[in-house]
């Protein structure tokens, strides 16, 4: 029997790790009732940024949908609607985050792409409640409610995004 | 950074503050044309927009006891206009009257050939045996053979001959009801006094008619339209300084006879009410000098193209220099002009509604 | 030896402010998102129910009565009595004298800026709030 080894290096074990964790947050969260349906500070974000700080856009793309499918497979919610809001927040946020990783740096930082992220997250959500779950005009009425949890936990994960990442410098330095 | 961030703070706190912060605005409700006034005056002290809201109700009033169509004055004399109706019943006697009513009397016949007839207020006498010329509307019962006849008599403002302050009629049959225009001028009027005590921002409406002298605050007056089936706003939009809007319905003054539904507004070429329409809306821009005013097109305009229906709405809109209009027609169909479209928000964003080139 | 690093980690902790973290664009992207959910607010809260509703009997304010508490009102207009309901943060005319009884066919109001009139009795009920969607109402 041949075995084929796939070579794997310090970095991808880097990765997988702070996937794990992500999907770990994830699941802690999707457990942990919300007072208000539909509002969560969306920890694994922080992962996210951690990542496209460190190791790239490529790698930030595989840890967020990595955690997506991961999650609701453990969840047990694969192809299910929250499953499909999960995905559509993910991939606008990437996009959101592709975008703005070219923002100049000197400027803009993690908290930056957080709140960025946030926004386009909820938008995404509410994009595909709008088109698929529930199509009319009563979900106008949640928009700012959903708008400003994803400003305060934007802001609240870009800070410690931030700190994770002035951490990690002062470390290696 | 943090002194930026405690000045973020504050600009946001100014922020909420100056959305919950508003100017004085006055307001006052009467009943005056048989119907609800409402002015609101901003801007000025309470004391100021008191005596003015008055002095503009009182002028109203005396308007509303000249110009009635079937009420005697408190004096048990007829009004201006039931003198001139008598009149001209009593054939070509000429009858001197006050130049401001000459003036409205050839305003009313211009006003009318531009409509092709369909705003009639010759025909007081089948509004009258409509059962409109009440304070109350009942149903009556249909007399054909008279309705007929008046059809046939055919009174047109063209019958009144004015010379100076001098008029007759060529027909006998002809009796002025001006329903359709009084309200229009009354906002005319009004508008034209408050500009000259210098008032900059009042909102007038009467029985519906609304017009805008400048704004409210720091935004443009908003004004609704009633859905005609529903005890709510169908739509929103700005009202900007000069302009008015005037809606006609078949759901404030009409009668159900055998489940059919009757309203006031009637067509003067069957001598039946039109029944092919639930409600007609216009805006009408500010207009020159020396042609009729914003209030009176807005009174007057709706009337034709609630007779007329959809197919004529443009031309007849045209007509009179007006390109927003909606119409809600008896399947509560609405159809929208393209300048309108783009003026309204709809209270249900999901209406469907037919936008005309 | 494990102290040791628990304190100096806390004294770093200390030392940077929150604030440090805030780069020029994040405070003005911050600022943006603070006015652009001012702004949703504004934007999508205006129809707000109605709070009161104000009975006008001719010229005059009859009364105003907030619309949480359930009760019945008499109007002495100069027709007779027009009897008005409150229920539930919504308000209509339950009986009137008038011959048309449009007023009664108007129903139940609950949104703010809202209007019900008897004409023949001269007896108006507008429901007020927050914000008004509108400042008069076209009919």
């Amino acid at each position: 029997m041949k075995i084929t080894q796939i070579q794997t290096t310090v970095e991808d074990h880097h990765i997988a790790k702070l996937a794990a964790i992500a999907i770990a947050l994830h699941m802690v969260e999707a457990v942990i009732p919300s007072p208000i349906p539909g509002v969560k500070p969306g920890l694994a974000n922080i992962v996210t940024l951690y990542v496209l700080y460190e190791y790239g856009f490529a790698a930030t793309a595989w840890v967020s949908i990595l955690r997506v499918f991961a999650s609701s497979l453990l969840l047990g919610q694969f192809l299910s609607p929250t499953f499909a809001l999960s995905l559509s927040g993910a991939v606008l946020s990437l996009a959101a985050l592709w975008l703005a990783q070219h923002l100049p740096k000197k400027w803009f930082g993690p908290i930056t792409l957080s709140i960025l992220a946030a926004f386009a997250h909820i938008g995404g959500q509410l994009l595909l409640v709008r088109l698929w779950l529930i199509p009319h005009a009563g979900v106008a009425y949640l928009i700012p409610v959903f708008a400003t949890a994803a400003l305060g936990f934007g802001l609240m994960n870009g800070i410690i995004t931030a700190k994770l990442i002035s951490n990690k410098q002062k470390k290696s330095v | 950074m943090f002194k930026i961030f405690k000045s973020l703070v504050l600009v946001a706190l100014c922020f909420a503050l100056s959305a919950c912060f508003k100017e004085p605005l006055y307001h006052s409700q009467s009943y005056v044309f048989g119907t609800l006034v409402d002015i609101s005056i901003a801007g000025e002290s309470d004391e100021r927009a008191s005596m003015l809201a008055n002095h503009v109700m009182q002028d109203f009033q005396n308007l509303h006891n000249r110009l009635h169509a079937w009420k005697a004055t408190v004096a048990n004399q007829p009004s201006e206009l039931g003198e001139l109706n008598a009149a001209f019943s009593n054939g070509k006697t000429p009858l001197n009257i006050r130049p401001d009513l000459a003036q409205m009397l050839l305003e009313i016949r211009t006003l009318s050939e531009k409509s092709e007839g369909l705003f009639n207020p010759g025909i007081g006498q089948l509004i009258g045996l409509w059962g409109f010329q009440r304070d109350e509307f009942t149903a009556v019962t249909i007399d054909a053979p008279q309705i007929k006849a008046l059809v046939k008599a055919n009174p047109r403002m063209a019958d009144i001959v004015v010379s100076n302050q001098s008029v007759y009629s060529n027909n006998s049959a002809l009796k002025l009801d001006l329903g359709g225009y009084a309200k229009g001028y009354a906002l005319d009027v009004a508008v034209a006094y408050l500009r000259q005590q210098g008032v900059k921002n009042a909102l007038i409406n009467i029985g519906g008619n609304v017009i805008a002298l400048g704004q409210h605050g720091n935004k443009p007056w908003r004004v609704g339209i009633q859905h005609p089936r529903q005890p709510t706003a169908i739509a929103t939009l700005d009202l900007a300084d000069g302009w008015a809007i005037g809606t006609s319905g078949d759901y404030q003054r009409y009668f159900i006879l055998n489940g059919q539904r009757y309203c006031h507004i009637i067509d003067p070429r069957t001598g039946y009410p039109a029944q092919h329409m639930q409600s007609v809306t216009v805006l009408v821009p500010p207009q020159a000098a020396n042609k009729s005013q914003a209030g009176v097109l807005s009174d007057v305009v709706t009337k034709p193209i609630f007779i007329a229906g959809a197919t004529q709405s443009s031309r007849l809109a045209q007509a009179f220099g007006i390109q927003d209009f909606m119409l809600i027609d008896e399947h509560a169909h609405i159809t929208v002009s393209k300048q309108m479209a783009q003026k309204l928000h709809w209270v249900n964003a999901d209406v469907k509604f037919t936008t005309l080139p | 030896m494990r102290m040791l690093n628990l304190q100096r980690y806390l004294k770093r902790l200390q030392c940077k402010r929150i604030s440090a973290y805030f780069l020029p664009g994040d405070v003005m992207l911050l600022a943006i998102g603070v006015l652009g959910v001012f702004y949703l607010f504004q934007l999508l809260w205006s129809t707000e129910h109605a709070t009161k509703v104000q009975i006008r009997l001719a010229d005059k304010i009859y009364a105003t009565y907030s619309l949480k508490l359930q009760r019945e009102v008499h109007v002495p207009g100069k027709l007779g009595d027009t009897v008005i309901n409150i229920a539930n943060g919504k308000a209509r005319f339950a009986q009137s004298p008038c011959q048309g009884q449009y007023c009664v066919h108007q129903a139940w109001l609950s949104l703010a800026g809202q209007a019900a009139i008897c004409l023949p009795n001269q007896v108006s009920l507008e429901l007020l709030g927050e914000n008004k969607p509108y400042d008069s109402l076209n009919y």
